[in-house]
């Protein structure tokens, strides 16, 4: 019987799939995964296409703030660079859907690493103050040049199609997201596991002491801002070619906030921490909803009080996280992995 | 582990009743309101409004004997929440009339509305985008759109002083810049000297160099479009200090009696366009009717604002809509809904505005007030105008 975590190579200690255990219930998260969409109505979908476009942009900041300790207040405006790169190639030169995807990527990358360049000099609210830059300069470039963005109107996007195959409907579209959560949470997991991951890490830990190990502090915080641009362009991307338009005011400030409360909630540098992070963020607000709106069918009356009370109960559950487990939902997780690791000897 | 069963559990729970999609045969409205967020302000006088008008109909028959149903959501107003609570409404009631809360969801929404939903659907905006019925003939606004107010202006303002100089004063968002261009075209066609556009940030910001602009450029006529308060007091009371003579005027989310309360002694420079009765105008029947309606059911309620006025009116539209549509072969349908809404003309709505015919899917009329200091209330200065 198992009752510990013995491991006899680092091979072994490297592993993603650690035990039988995790390959089976992973196994029956993907065929949850699969039967989902048939089971689900139209809101339930939506639902989980907003969770999968949340969870591909937490990654990526966790990859930043997490691993590396990087701050950044412009992941909403690198949400938005891919937005509209995607929407603007599709719309004014013709480029498929497919290949709009990783071009906005690429192109937020870039926007990335030019906002990054500071990272070297300054750190910590400095840098927040510096990424800060970029969510004014982009929403700034995102309502003003109006040739390419279409200014306050916005671009209406066409649905994406294979052939005469069209993702329309919430359904369609969820293969989509699927299929690139699971590309962006297997690339992130390897990523942490390889020698950048891991530079991203001592970067983190003690700069300096990172660079006197040889790591190039340059090469990596840049690195590691173009590829968390990466994934934030590329749930942006997703995410306007599912509400098929997009316009200045869907990348407010207030959007950072919410992906930074993600990976913090979440776990910070923790993969399986951005996914629940963004699940959590995305989940319990609609959730609350649902209640609010179930007490307001049964009691008429109350839905005036409910309501607004419910942000309440949303802003106590965060505070209540992160003083009861600062270090986010994935430990949580871990905990409950460990109970079940250990049982019946968990003491 | 026991919190972890309880937090599934009622997981499961709320889950449960979406998974059956309720057909529903009865003239159904589903609305998502900005009840909490910035635009609260908005969503909870309009919820009041729809209930309102929906309580009233109901009283006096329903819809040929049927009972309207009504069903909303808070959106708090953000995109993202409002088309959330507008996918859980409609797969929760299948109604067959939708309000939503803001122009960025309408926008959103629109194309899907078109080719999925097929519902008749307005909202809290008066973009021009959703009043464009050969793109889409689902979507309307019972009001003017921003840029036929400033049309309404414009017009008031080319018979008052023709060829005098204008100014547009607006914020640097989609609410903002939406009637700009078409204003422009408004001004040159009236004869009009648009001298000087200043854009400026929504709040307490520093104004003073669009102040000393306006002056140089001997401005007549301030318009302000994006605001719903700040910075307009902050404006005009500026402007007098400067010496700037001109007279301030704005569209239909700053004609309200907050801004006039703001100005205080200055609220008789103040000027606004917009396209209902208000609450205090008493002589006006379909006023009465909500004065006596809210004292009998709201005794504690003592005002009731435009954006209640605007619920008000989109709703008393949704019900003629539903009665003309039940009578139609194939009975109350999204495609029967905007036949409906297009055969109203000249409908009567008791002087809330004057008789009622859509046109191209809004009603392109309004009317211009002044702010009065002394009772802090707004004065009819001009009958009801119409644009073509």
């Amino acid at each position: 019987m198992r009752c510990g975590d013995y491991k006899e190579n680092y091979i072994k200690d490297e592993e993603i799939f650690q035990s039988r255990f995790v390959k089976f219930w992973l196994a029956l998260f993907f065929i949850f995964l699969i039967v989902f969409p048939f089971i689900a109505n139209a809101y339930m979908l939506y639902i989980a296409n907003m969770i999968g476009f949340a969870v591909i942009g937490a990654i990526g900041l966790n990859l930043l703030t997490g691993f590396t300790g990087q701050i950044s207040l412009g992941h909403a405006a690198f949400i938005g660079v891919g937005a509209y790169t995607s929407a603007i190639l599709i719309t004014k030169y013709g480029v498929s859907f497919w290949l709009s995807i990783p071009l906005a990527g690429l192109v937020s990358a870039l926007a990335g690493l030019v906002i990054g360049i500071p990272s070297l000099r300054v750190k910590g609210l400095y840098l927040c103050i510096a990424t800060l830059a970029a969510q004014f300069i982009f929403g700034f470039v995102f309502v003003h040049w109006e040739s390419m963005t279409k200014g306050i109107t916005g671009i209406h996007i066409p649905p994406p199609r294979i052939g005469s195959l069209q993702f329309v409907t919430e359904k369609d579209f969820y293969w989509i997201t699927i299929v690139f959560v699971v590309l962006g949470v297997g690339y992130a997991r390897n990523l942490v596991r390889s020698k950048m991951g891991r530079a991203f890490v001592a970067i983190r830990d003690r700069d300096l002491a990172a660079e006197i190990m040889g790591i190039n502090l340059f090469r990596y915080k840049l690195t590691a801002f173009a590829i968390s641009s990466f994934y934030a362009g590329v749930s942006g991307a997703l995410w306007v070619s599912f509400l098929k338009v997009v316009i200045p005011e869907h990348f407010p400030f207030m959007l950072c906030i919410q992906y930074l409360a993600m990976v913090i909630v979440g776990g910070l540098g923790s993969v399986i921490g951005s996914i629940f992070g963004a699940v959590f963020m995305t989940l319990v607000p609609e959730l609350l909803n649902v209640l609010s709106d179930m007490v307001k069918s049964y009691a008429p009356g109350m839905g005036k009080l409910i309501i607004p009370f419910k942000q309440v109960v949303f802003g106590f559950l965060i505070v209540s996280f992160l003083i009861f487990e600062p270090r986010g939902l994935a430990e949580i997780w871990n905990r409950i992995k460990k109970f079940f690791t250990l049982w019946p000897f968990s003491y | 582990m026991k919190k972890l069963g309880l937090f599934i559990l009622s997981f499961i729970l709320c889950l449960g009743p979406f998974s059956i999609a309720m057909a529903q045969k009865s003239p159904t409205i589903c609305a998502v309101h900005p009840f909490t967020g910035r635009f609260a302000f908005a969503g909870i006088e309009g919820s009041a409004a729809m209930q309102d008008v929906v309580d009233m109909a109901n009283e006096g028959g329903g819809v040929n004997g049927k009972k309207i149903q009504y069903y909303w959501a808070d959106g708090e107003y953000k995109d993202d929440v409002g088309i959330a609570a507008f996918k859980r409404l409609y797969a929760q009631y299948n109604p067959q009339i939708m309000f939503g809360q803001s122009t960025g969801m309408t926008k959103a929404l629109g194309p899907e509305i078109k080719s999925r939903y097929k519902v008749l659907y307005s909202a809290y905006t008066m973009t021009s985008e959703a009043a464009n019925p050969k793109e889409n003939p689902y979507l309307f606004i019972a009001a003017p759109t921003y840029t036929e107010q400033f049309g309404v202006l414009l017009k008031y303002i080319a018979k008052e002083k023709p060829g005098a100089n204008i100014a547009f004063f607006y914020s640097d968002t989609e609410f903002g810049r939406e009637p700009i261009v078409a204003g422009r075209e408004i001004c040159k066609k009236m004869g009009l000297n648009l001298v000087a556009e200043e854009v400026s940030q929504v709040g307490g910001v520093d104004i003073t160099t669009q102040v000393l602009d306006m002056k140089g450029k001997k401005v007549d006529y301030c318009i302000f479009q994006g605001f719903v308060s700040n910075p307009i007091a902050a404006v005009i009371k500026q402007s007098k200090d400067y010496g700037l003579n001109a007279k301030f005027m704005g569209t239909f989310w700053s004609t309200e009696l907050q801004l006039l309360r703001e100005l205080g002694p200055l609220a008789d420079e103040y000027t606004g366009v917009t396209a209902y009765s208000f609450y205090f105008q008493e002589d006006v029947p379909m006023v009465k009717k909500i004065r006596e309606w809210t004292q009998k059911k709201y005794p504690k309620v003592e005002y009731r604002s435009q954006s209640y006025m605007e619920n008000y009116m989109t709703t008393l539209l949704f019900v003629e809509c539903f009665k003309r549509a039940d009578k139609m072969a194939g009975g109350i349908t999204g495609d029967n809904l905007t036949k409906a809404l297009q055969s109203i003309k000249n409908f009567d709505v008791g002087g809330l505005m004057p008789p009622v015919s859509i046109k191209s899917n809004s009603i392109p009329v309004g009317r211009v007030y002044r702010g009065n200091s002394k009772t802090v209330r707004f004065d009819p200065i001009s009958d009801w105008i119409r644009m073509e």
